[in-house]
């Protein structure tokens, strides 16, 4: 089966569960594909934890779910020392980090210093404990969630952090006719617990491989870096986008033509990439009517920016 | 090759045409040829993408300040050589022209810096091309004409992707422009090709009919006569030698018939000389009348006096082609009979000598009846006459000489009886026992005369003929000392024997009492040839005089009578007209035809070898070139991608489809990708969506994933684009 069947198998595959969010479902595979890690920001019972569950479902891939709190430790998540008796030793109990495709729930209520730990595991594919290092495993996907809505006793991640992100998705409500039949589904099982794997982790470590041969024409790249410099130059942003925002860009945009069955990048994928792997990265120089939230204002400064760059031809 | 990139490289080809015009034209100093020439090669280098000549350039040390200084001081410079150097304001400011062209060239940043150099080399080729009338200017024309047409095209071509991305640079700091459009393809390069011979035909037809002003403003300067020696009043003895190595052209004769004379030879007479001095030869008859013109436009000289028919000599009809000399001394074969060419009058001498008013500042031609005179079998068996008292006065003077000449006279000719075996018998007595050497005595000498017949026994032609002629006068025979040219060189291709400086020749002209003057020579045959080389390239040489007589014939000397000539000719409607266009045009490039046979000649003969030695060269020259222009080694490490036809096949249905597209109301927006534009076609105007669709689906392919299209799916995508364009929008 080659690349582009396998993978829409997957999206159907997950389709049956999430429904009516097709989008959200190619980026998530987006996101895997380029080695990343994905931001869900949302109102609760939207899916979030349905579609992280369902992808990791489909790829017979090990899922753990981190509900973060405010007194979650480091060691809840990395794992822990144990002395273990008969050996006289202590003992390291792997924490839920070392799982293939891990959901840190509302990952802005904990302290600093927990999402500081996590966010060091997504960069680095490993941690240390004890001085000693662990790899976690491989394919490693991160997705987190947050909340929008309520700001009482969070902890918002600052933009140094976000940066790790790959990118950052709204799932939206469904549609009346998407969300009636998810109402007409039979309630007495986890609808993600009837999909069956179709790959291995060894098979999406080859397709995340092959994402690297996707060829980016040299005029495409120009066009990546013209939006990237217009970020750092644009009047409205105070920050733009980092060389890492840059390198996600051009990486996102490899893993979705694979997606959408190409070898080669065009025009269309930056554009379309642009608002989610960019926006959570940017400082919007002053808000600009407080009524609408900030990163909404975010995607929509990169969208008309992205819509002022001349496309190669 | 990008646009932008080309239009440097034509620029700075129209600068090297112009300088080469200028360079061959006004004859540039060594130093400002050598400095223009490298100006234009360095500029060249940078073109070419040479890494380190861009570092170097990068590195020089003159600011923009320090240009603008050069310029200032150019121009004092220019004052200088204009009031003390050169003292001539055209070459002061052909020099100063070509300093600003060499400043010119390495600053080549702005659009208006082009604009700058297209002003200096039009006006560098115009001024060459009043400096000259010369063949080679034709070719550097050409070359000009062509890089004028395709500097301007780039120019143009390249004017709208700058101002646009003047506006884009508010909003994108690296717009690319797209590599496809920009490109030369075949199609612009036989495109600009031919617009510029297009050109050239409609200057050709403008050339024959539109009325022209006179000569070139400056020619008169610079076009400089050629010196002569032997045609003044007098002449001193030995004043021929030193020209005798001047291969320079001084007149091309044709002959009526087509074909070399039948001696092989042709004395072209000049003036005739009656007083010796013992050192120089003196004209005393030089009272010159005007020669009466008949009806037809013709200077009839011994009109009055009808020979009788048994004296009828051998005619000759010749035609001249007389560069501009500096004496106005009318060449031809003895005896002028008819003159006939565009001269307002000519005058002649009493020795049959034929002058213009003036010497000619052009080149001119005219042709010419002669008529020798035989020798009749009267004077075979006569003795000699009396002669009447001028003629003792003027062809028996002799300077003080020693007794020894007449002495020497007598011993030759006492055993002949009649005036013709005298003279034949001096003849060929200075003809077997001197040896001819153009190392002559100088005419400082004190009696040349005596030192050439008693001492060294060499000489040239002067020493011989002032010899026969002052034994003949001894002897008590008139004769007397003619100087012109012997023609010897005929060119097989134009038909006509080239006359040099070299040529230069003098001779004896011998009254006998029935017959009148005949020509004798007692000088032999010149064994000194012109140089060495293979005849290979003197056949090379002789075509390409060839084509020279025939520029200038044609094109040249092309006058408005010759114009309204061909206009009249075309209101009658008559063919003849075309037939001229033709005739002068087989004409110029007849020796090119009479060369080809040439070489099957030559290839017949053994020639090959010396053949050989000229094309091996050449060739091995053409496939260098062409193997550097193949392999290209100086980009060697850059991995440009080459786009390839089909690509731009692809890319130019694309393209036709985007306007069509606009045109039909679905623009697309400089910053639509292509799948977006699909999407919109989708939504506003359905019918066409899947066409569209599958035409950027090839085009994004090829563009973006470099994957070559099939020609299927080329004449696939072709099918599409004629659907859609006959397709009608709801």
């Amino acid at each position: 089966m080659n690349p582009t069947d396998i993978i829409r198998a997957i999206q159907e595959n997950i389709a049956r569960v999430i429904k009516g969010k097709p989008h959200v479902i190619e980026m998530s595979l987006v996101a895997l594909l380029a080695r990343g890690h994905l931001l869900l920001e949302d109102v609760p019972g939207v899916g979030k934890t349905t579609l992280a569950h369902s992808l990791a479902r489909s790829l017979d891939c090990s899922f753990k779910r981190i509900q973060f709190t405010s007194d979650l430790l480091p060691s809840d998540i990395v794992g822990v020392s144990i002395f273990n008796r008969q050996k006289q030793a202590f003992e390291f109990m792997p924490g839920p980090i070392f799982a293939n495709i891990v959901l840190a729930d509302e990952i802005n209520r904990t302290t600093p210093k927990t999402q500081s730990s996590l966010l060091e595991a997504m960069s680095e594919a490993q941690i240390s404990f004890d001085n000693k290092t662990y790899p976690l495993n491989q394919p490693f996907m991160v997705i987190a969630t947050q909340n929008p809505a309520e700001y009482h006793g969070t902890f918002p991640l600052p933009e140094s952090q976000l940066d790790r992100f790959l990118m950052r998705l709204r799932i939206g409500y469904p549609s009346p006719e998407e969300e009636k039949k998810v109402l007409d589904r039979p309630q007495s099982l986890h609808p993600a617990e009837t999909l069956q794997p179709l790959l291995t982790t060894q098979d999406v470590l080859r397709l995340q491989e092959q994402v690297d041969h996707v060829l980016m024409e040299e005029s495409i790249t120009d066009y990546l870096l013209a939006i990237v410099q217009n970020t750092r130059q644009s009047d409205l942003l105070s920050l733009g986008v980092s060389t890492r925002g840059a390198l996600a860009l051009s990486r996102a945009a490899k893993a979705l033509s694979l997606v959408r069955g190409r070898t080669y990048c065009l025009p269309d994928d930056i554009k379309e990439l642009a608002p989610i792997v960019l926006s959570h990265r940017i400082m919007v120089a002053r808000m600009q009517g407080l009524h609408q939230r900030s990163f909404e204002q975010a995607e929509r400064i990169i969208q008309d920016l992205v819509d002022s760059i001349p496309v190669p031809v | 090759m990008p646009f932008d990139q080309a239009l440097r490289f034509a620029s700075i080809w129209l600068a090297s045409t112009s300088f080469i015009g200028l360079t061959l034209g006004a004859g540039l100093p060594e130093w400002l040829a050598a400095l223009t020439g490298a100006a234009l090669i360095v500029a060249l280098l940078r073109n070419r993408g040479g890494k380190s000549v861009e570092r170097l350039a990068t590195y020089a040390p003159i600011s923009d300040v320090g240009w603008n200084l050069l310029v200032i001081v150019g121009f004092l410079g220019f004052w200088v050589d204009m009031l003390w150097v050169s003292g001539e304001l055209l070459s002061a400011g052909i020099h100063f022209l070509m300093i600003l062209m060499i400043i010119k060239l390495f600053n080549l940043k702005h659009r208006r810096d082009y604009l700058h150099l297209y002003a200096i080399s039009l006006v560098a080729i115009l001024a060459s091309g009043s400096l000259t009338a010369d063949l080679w200017y034709l070719p550097i024309f050409l070359l000009y004409l062509l890089a004028g047409v395709w500097t301007l095209l780039l120019f143009q071509l390249t004017k709208h992707p700058e101002e646009t991305r003047m506006l884009a640079t508010s909003v994108s700091i690296r717009p690319q422009p797209p590599a496809s459009v920009n490109q030369v393809t075949p199609q612009l390069f036989w495109f600009a090709n031919g617009l510029a011979l297009a050109t050239f035909g409609l200057t050709l037809v403008i050339f024959f009919t539109i009325p022209r002003v006179s000569a070139g403003f400056y020619q008169k300067g610079f076009g400089e006569n050629i010196r002569t020696s032997g045609f003044s009043e007098t002449v001193n003895l030995g004043e021929i030698g030193p020209i005798k190595r001047d291969p320079s052209v001084v007149m091309r004769v044709e002959l009526s018939d087509g074909s070399p004379h039948e001696t092989g030879r042709l004395y072209l007479r000049g003036v005739a000389f009656d007083q010796y001095d013992g050192k120089a030869w003196t004209n005393r008859l030089n009272y010159r009348r005007s020669v009466s013109e008949d009806a037809t436009g013709t200077f009839v000289l011994r009109g009055s006096r009808s020979p009788a028919p048994d004296r009828l000599g051998e005619t000759i009809r010749q035609t001249i082609v007389l560069e501009p000399l500096d004496t106005p001394v009318l060449f031809a074969a003895p005896l002028i009979e008819r003159v006939s060419g565009k001269f307002p009058s000519i005058q002649s001498d009493l020795t049959g000598s034929v002058y213009l008013p003036f010497p000619s500042s052009s080149r001119i031609e005219y042709s010419v009846l002669s008529r020798s005179n035989p020798v009749l079998p009267a004077d075979l068996g006569s003795e000699p006459s009396r002669y009447p008292e001028s003629f003792v006065r003027h062809f028996l003077q002799i300077p003080a000489q020693p007794e020894r000449i007449a002495i020497l006279a007598k011993e030759i000719t006492h055993a002949q009886r009649t005036t013709y075996d005298k003279a034949n018998a001096i003849q060929s007595y200075l003809t077997h026992n001197f040896r001819y050497s153009l190392d002559a005595p100088l005419t400082e000498q004190d009696r040349p005369l005596e030192d050439f017949l008693f001492t060294r026994k060499t000489g040239y032609c002067e020493h011989y003929a002032t010899a026969m002629v002052i034994m003949l006068r001894t002897i008590g025979v008139p004769a007397r000392l003619v100087t012109g040219f012997l023609a010897a060189e005929w060119n097989e291709y134009g038909n006509y024997y080239v006359v040099r400086q070299q040529d230069a020749h003098a001779w004896v002209e011998v009254h006998l009492p029935h017959s009148g003057w005949i020509t004798m020579d007692p000088t032999p045959p010149s064994i000194e040839s012109i140089g060495g080389g293979s005849p290979a390239w003197h056949a090379l040489g002789r075509m390409m005089d060839t084509i020279r007589l025939q520029w200038s014939r044609f094109f040249v000397q092309y006058s408005a009578a010759d114009q309204l000539a061909v206009v009249r000719e075309l209101k009658a409607g008559g063919t003849s007209a075309r037939n001229k266009v033709f005739d002068s045009m087989t004409a110029l490039f007849s020796p090119f035809m009479a060369m080809l046979g040439g070489i099957k000649e030559y290839a017949s003969k053994e020639t090959m070898l010396s053949l050989a030695e000229v094309l091996g060269p050449v060739l091995i020259g053409l496939a260098v070139f062409l193997w550097l222009g193949i392999k290209r080694p100086w980009v060697k490490g850059m991995t440009r991608k080459k786009t390839t036809y089909d690509q731009q096949i692809i890319a130019q249905l694309y393209r036709r489809m985007i306007s069509h597209l606009a045109r039909k109301g679905v623009p697309k927006l400089t910053a639509m990708p292509p799948l977006e534009l699909v999407r919109l076609t989708q939504e506003r105007w359905s019918d066409a969506s899947s066409s569209v669709a599958s035409i950027t689906e090839l085009y994004c392919r090829t563009r973006f994933g470099r994957i070559p299209p099939t020609r299927e799916e080329l004449a696939l995508a072709e099918d599409h684009l004629r659907y859609l364009m006959a397709l009608d929008k709801p």
